[in-house]
């Protein structure tokens, strides 16, 4: 078995609401790995269960049922956090402090000595873009600013694995690239990476592996390249044919038919004949310009699994 | 460890630093001791004035404020999730509930310095010298205000700050009148003095940080004649020591079983 980062077997969390007594399953028997060396997204929707599965793994929830180790150490463990940098989800720091007073703190909980502290921080707020705002407090910072200074506190122990709860969340497309630039970097330097979206773009740009959970439950597991390459959806065609040109015949097996001026394209249905199809399209004076089988994408698969998790009965988990 | 709490700890002392209405207490204190020059020479009785004035404010406003620093600044940091950045680094939970309180215990005696500081100008304004008995009324005061925000941390591990506040200051002002319970309860039904002596068991002595005008051993002690002894203070400060240390106990172990959602 690969070496792994985190290695995560039936996890469950199971709370009660203050005064009904309802019981809310926000974990049903969450399981993956994370190898050593790799980024790893973690994909749902809002209230899926990603940000209460990080904070178990965090230390911050006590899981109701399975087990995790973090870099092979069982949860809960002092030992293991030595080696992780977290992330919260939209991180609230003290903000009466610096970025460079957050990170003094942060490496002071780690027990780093205080010149190592400042020449890190120091690296830290130059590499995370924060050296002209490094003298105002937190509370002037936006939020794309916040999660910079989130992430500079999160790497202050050189960290081993590296957990970031929706570190996208609140920044613009320049400041998106930037963090994307920084997972590869850490990666690069031999580093894991755990994180949790819901920009599939990002995901599917840097991740070496992707877990899909809806409702608490793990849908998909997988690279992102098997997830997406199991299904051809349909064929994407798109021919030039002259505009006085009657297209029914053509157009009846499609969806999604556009016609703008002598082109056409419209998507086949997965089980379509493309060959009669094209046959059909010469005899009637069309050229073809393209002809592309639509696979599945990461977003597409996404919804899919959304839409199945809504048919299926709800645990009722909100988190 | 030791690093861990400190750094907490001087976290703490920063963030209630920032908080306005300590200021508008040390101000009220000091306005009342500038005050007790004036009531003092009404009664012409400056100097008894003066320090009952300084002692009383010093025990209240530090009581009051060892409460509200309590209720709020354990609280805030899970309300705001500030601790989640915090508890997910190598700290224990109970090494953070030492560090909070350290920190607040830092600002409270400097509060309480502060305060003696004030009553002591105003006796040197009335040449009058600062006794040991009133550097020992300070230091009792000082194990009561301290006791005092362990109670308030206790609560406010698992509470909201209203109610935090609340049980707080119940335990503040019962433990303030043990004795008076005590005797009110002896001609009452056995089953009130039955409740009367449970409720009095798990409430802190605290009538034992404020001796000055009451009997101890038959004894009348007072602040401006015969006072209580050194040895007095310390078993005093032992006993606020223990609560303190079974409090805190108590509250890490109550936070440590909690979720940060």
């Amino acid at each position: 078995m690969a070496d792994l980062a985190i290695d995560v077997r039936d996890l469950t969390k199971t709370y009660r609401t203050p005064f009904a007594r309802r019981k809310v399953e926000a974990l049903r028997g969450v399981t993956f790995q994370v190898e050593k060396g790799h980024i790893f997204g973690f994909v749902g929707p809002n209230g899926a269960g990603k940000t209460t599965t990080i904070r178990t793994l965090m230390g911050l929830i006590r899981p109701t049922g399975g087990s995790a180790t973090i870099l092979g150490k069982q949860l809960p463990s002092r030992a293991a956090r030595f080696q992780v940098g977290f992330l919260p989800e939209a991180p609230y720091f003290y903000d009466y402090l610096t970025v460079a007073e957050l990170c003094d703190l942060a490496g002071r909980l780690f027990g780093i000595p205080a010149a190592v502290r400042k020449k890190r921080a120091d690296e830290l707020i130059e590499r995370v873009g924060l050296s002209r705002a490094r003298g105002q407090a937190l509370k002037k910072y936006s939020k794309g600013m916040l999660q910079r200074a989130g992430l500079a506190q999160a790497l202050m122990n050189d960290p081993e694995l590296v957990v970031l709860d929706e570190p996208m969340s609140g920044l613009d497309p320049i400041g998106r690239k930037e963090v994307r630039d920084l997972i590869l970097s850490l990666r690069d330097q031999g580093k894991t990476v755990f994180f949790s979206t819901h920009i599939l773009s990002d995901v599917e740009a840097i991740t070496d592996r992707v877990a899909i959970i809806v409702k608490g439950e793990l849908r998909e597991h997988g690279t992102p390249g098997e997830l997406v390459s199991r299904t051809v959806l349909g064929t994407d065609v798109m021919i030039r044919i002259a505009e006085a040109a009657d297209v029914t015949a053509l157009t009846d097996a499609g969806d999604r038919v556009r016609r703008k001026g002598d082109a056409l394209s419209l998507t086949l249905p997965a089980n379509a004949d493309i060959d009669a199809w094209i046959a059909k399209a010469h005899a009637a004076g069309g050229k073809i310009v393209q002809v592309t089988p639509r696979h599945e994408t990461l977003e597409d698969l996404f919804l899919r699994k959304v839409e199945d998790a809504k048919a299926s009965p709800s645990p009722g988990g909100d988190t | 460890m030791i690093g861990r709490i400190w750094a907490i700890a001087l976290n703490t002392f920063r963030e209630a630093a920032r908080i306005r209405v300590l200021y508008g207490i040390v101000v009220l204190v000091v306005g009342a001791n500038l005050l007790s020059i004036v009531l003092g020479e009404m009664a012409h009785e400056e100097t008894r004035v003066a320090r009952d004035v300084g002692l009383t404010g010093m025990s209240l406003f530090g009581a009051l404020t060892a409460i509200f620093l309590g209720v709020f600044l354990l609280y805030t940091e899970v309300q705001r999730r500030t601790i989640h950045a915090i508890v997910s680094k190598p700290i224990e939970r109970w090494e953070f509930v030492v560090g909070k309180y350290l920190g607040m215990a830092l600002v409270l005696t400097v509060l309480v310095v502060l305060f003696g500081l004030a009553m002591t100008l105003v006796n040197a304004v009335q040449g009058t010298p600062v006794t040991g008995n009133v550097v020992q009324a300070i230091v009792l005061a000082w194990f009561e205000v301290l006791t005092v925000a362990a109670i308030a941390i206790f609560f406010s591990s698992f509470s909201t700050p209203f109610m935090s506040g609340i049980f707080a200051l119940a335990m503040w002002v019962i433990g303030r009148v043990t004795p008076d319970v005590e005797a009110a309860a002896r001609t009452a039904s056995p089953w009130i003095k039955t409740l009367t002596r449970i409720t009095l068991e798990i409430v802190p002595d605290l009538h034992l940080f404020a001796v000055s005008g009451r009997s101890i051993d038959g004894a009348h002690v007072s602040v401006h004649g015969d006072f209580v002894s050194w040895g007095y203070v310390g078993l005093a400060g032992l006993h606020g020591l223990g609560w303190i240390i079974g409090l805190l106990a108590l509250s890490a172990l109550l936070f440590h079983r909690r979720d940060f959602v």
